[in-house]
């Protein structure tokens, strides 16, 4: 986008500034409204077991998985539960996963005192051959086998399966679908160009200076403080930035302050202090000029379960002000423009990248997409709150957008389904070790790339790359 | 009636002594289980005794407020907290530990699974009944 307009306008940056600098409006906001709703419970009681979760998810998905089911194997497949099961007979059974991992961080294990064990280190996958899988449903379960890739699938989907249960009383699957992509939305999209920046991994906090220039080069490209008037007026184009999540570094997690001496501590303060002042003043340049939706992470102040809740205003004095800040929950879905966005700051992808064999986060968030459900991890490993009416990240409606925040890399692609349904995928990396950041188009769901760099202490001009 | 239940008002009903095998009625499961006194909907959660004079005066009045209590509404029949504990017990409903057993009763019908009607109308008839709208197993936690 950049670029092709940049090109023949660059001579203007070698003449002296005109008499009259010429404005450029920022495109208006068309319409939007915030569809997160069932992301915020109201109520905080977590009195309950998990095991309600679970109940409804079934529930929930089963009506889904049976029409897939028929439509893939005949509208004459038998569809049992697992109480009802006959040797030999091949029927289809709808259930939730269950992997059972011998390397699965337990607490049970780390606390036991037979066993005088140390706690495991934390690994970064926590797969191995001798995995199994268990289809559970509402009373009984049963051990999977055949035509099922254990290594790749995680616990909590809901599957669809077909086969015949052995003699030895473990079901031989012979085929399996998942939920698939969820109905389609209409398209309202704008008939121009016009732009939504997705930045996640801001990082601040961590005390390297490196990345807070890019950070103050994106805050002045988003503002049209940047370049010459061909980039200003391409800035003018983005409607709107979402911050997806980890706006706080790693580093502002450090928790030595608590075992240590309390004389030690006094008059020593979070880090995380300075940092949420940093973003304030971050904040507040972006909010003067566009919309901005502030997403949390997993490293941010606020809880730790799914679904995280906005941040408070409280903590943002300088920005919260403005109408423009909008401080929206984890998982987050609105419709910007007329077109559905959802997305997550990518702790449901990292979670299963943990637990699964699939390396390629696109891969992962494709297949979240397909099986219908946004996390299904949580509450397995993934904390999660104890719901019991209905599980809010069972996908009902096919987004437009689908995002996941704090990627190792950007990666997009456009998925297209049977029904008419177009999404586009786009895993955000993040911002604080890859300086880059996206813009979609909403006019043609297109998706590209923005990197920012600097050169480093023996060249003192900051540069800023444009890489497609 | 049957004498399984303590009559709320009456303190310290040793419940113990009317057991279910002693009325011939069938044994449970849960005859094995602590039997524990619970608090009627209005009693006060402790009321700090005083010392002298008016712990006479305290009792009388606790005698008079208890009786009007008592019947505001008839107590649910036996045959009615049966077919709730059913209800309970009933797999298709989903869990039933930790909500109440209306919270239950809307969840299965949102999600499609039609459960009976007079339920729910027991359920809000005797709404401030926490025998009727806990469940079973409230008393246990989590």
């Amino acid at each position: 986008m950049f670029s092709e307009q940049v090109a023949p306008t660059a001579q203007g940056l070698l003449g002296p500034p005109s008499a009259e600098p010429p404005t450029f409006p920022r495109v208006p906001v068309l319409g939007y409204s915030d569809c997160s709703g069932p992301f915020r419970p109201g109520e905080r009681s977590f009195g309950r077991q998990y095991a309600h979760v679970y109940a409804v998810r079934l529930a929930g998905m089963r009506p889904t998985l049976e029409h897939r089911a028929r439509g893939r194997w005949g509208s004459d497949a038998v569809l049992r539960k697992l109480s009802e099961l006959q040797a030999g007979e091949k029927c289809c059974v709808v259930g939730t996963l269950f992997k059972a991992m011998q390397l699965q961080p337990s607490i049970l294990q780390e606390i036991s005192e037979e066993h005088n064990l140390v706690p495991q280190p934390p690994l970064p996958k926590y797969i191995q051959p001798s995995d199994e899988l268990i289809l559970e449903d509402e009373l009984q379960r049963i051990k999977l086998e055949g035509a099922i890739d254990v290594q790749r699938l995680v616990t909590g989907t809901i599957v669809a399966v077909y086969g015949s249960e052995q003699d030895d009383g473990r079901f031989l699957v012979e085929d399996h679908c998942f939920a698939d992509l969820p109905p389609p939305l209409p398209w309202n999209g704008p008939t121009s160009d016009r732009f939504v920046l997705l930045a996640s991994g801001l990082g601040l906090g961590s005390g390297s200076g490196e990345a807070l220039l890019s950070t103050q080069l994106l805050v002045d490209v988003v503002t049209g403080q940047l370049g010459a008037e061909g980039e200003q007026s391409c800035a003018a184009h983005i409607s709107r930035v979402i911050l997806a999540g980890n706006l706080l570094s790693q580093n502002t997690q450090s928790r030595d302050t608590i075992n240590k001496a309390k004389y030690l501590t006094k008059k020593t303060q979070a880090a995380s202090v300075e940092a949420v002042k940093m973003l304030d003043e971050i904040l507040l340049q972006l909010c003067t000029s566009v919309p901005v939706d502030v997403m949390p992470g997993e490293f941010d102040p606020t809880n730790y379960t799914l679904p995280q809740q906005p941040l408070h205003r409280c903590m943002l004095p300088l920005a919260s002000p403005y109408a423009t800040l909008h401080l929206v929950t984890n998982p987050y879905q609105a419709n910007l423009d007329g077109v559905r966005f959802l997305g997550t700051s990518g702790q449901n992808v990292s979670d299963i990248f943990k637990y699964s064999s699939m390396d390629d986060y696109l891969e992962i968030l494709e297949w979240t997409l397909l099986a219908g459900h946004i996390s299904p991890t949580a509450p397995d490993t993934l904390g999660c709150y104890p719901f019991y009416k209905s599980d809010p990240f069972i996908l009902t409606e096919c987004p437009h957008v689908y995002f996941c925040g704090n990627a190792p890399c950007f990666q997009s692609k456009l998925l297209q389904g049977a029904e008419g349904q177009r999404v586009l995928l786009v895993t955000v990396p993040d911002f604080s070790t890859t300086q880059t950041a996206c813009l979609v188009n909403l006019r043609d769901l297109t998706c590209q790339p923005i990197t920012f760099s600097g050169f480093g202490a023996e060249d003192e001009d900051g540069d800023m790359e444009v890489g497609h | 009636m049957g004498g399984s239940r303590p009559v709320p008002g009456i303190a310290g009903a040793a419940a113990s002594s009317m057991s279910r095998r002693a009325m011939g009625q069938p044994r449970r499961i849960t005859d094995s289980f602590p039997r524990r006194r619970r608090r009627g909907p209005g009693r006060p959660p402790g009321r700090l005794k005083d010392k002298d004079k008016d712990k006479e005066e305290a009792q009388g009045k606790a005698k008079v407020r208890d009786r009007p209590r008592a019947a505001p509404q008839p107590p649910p029949d036996p045959a009615l907290l049966e077919m709730l504990r059913r209800f309970d017990l009933c797999w298709e409903y989903g869990p039933c530990t930790g909500i109440t057993r209306l919270q239950r009763w809307e969840r299965a019908q949102a999600l499609g699974l039609s459960p009976p009607g007079p339920i729910r109308d027991a359920l809000l008839e005797h709404r401030d009944n926490p025998d009727v709208t806990y469940s079973l197993w409230h008393e246990y936690e989590l």
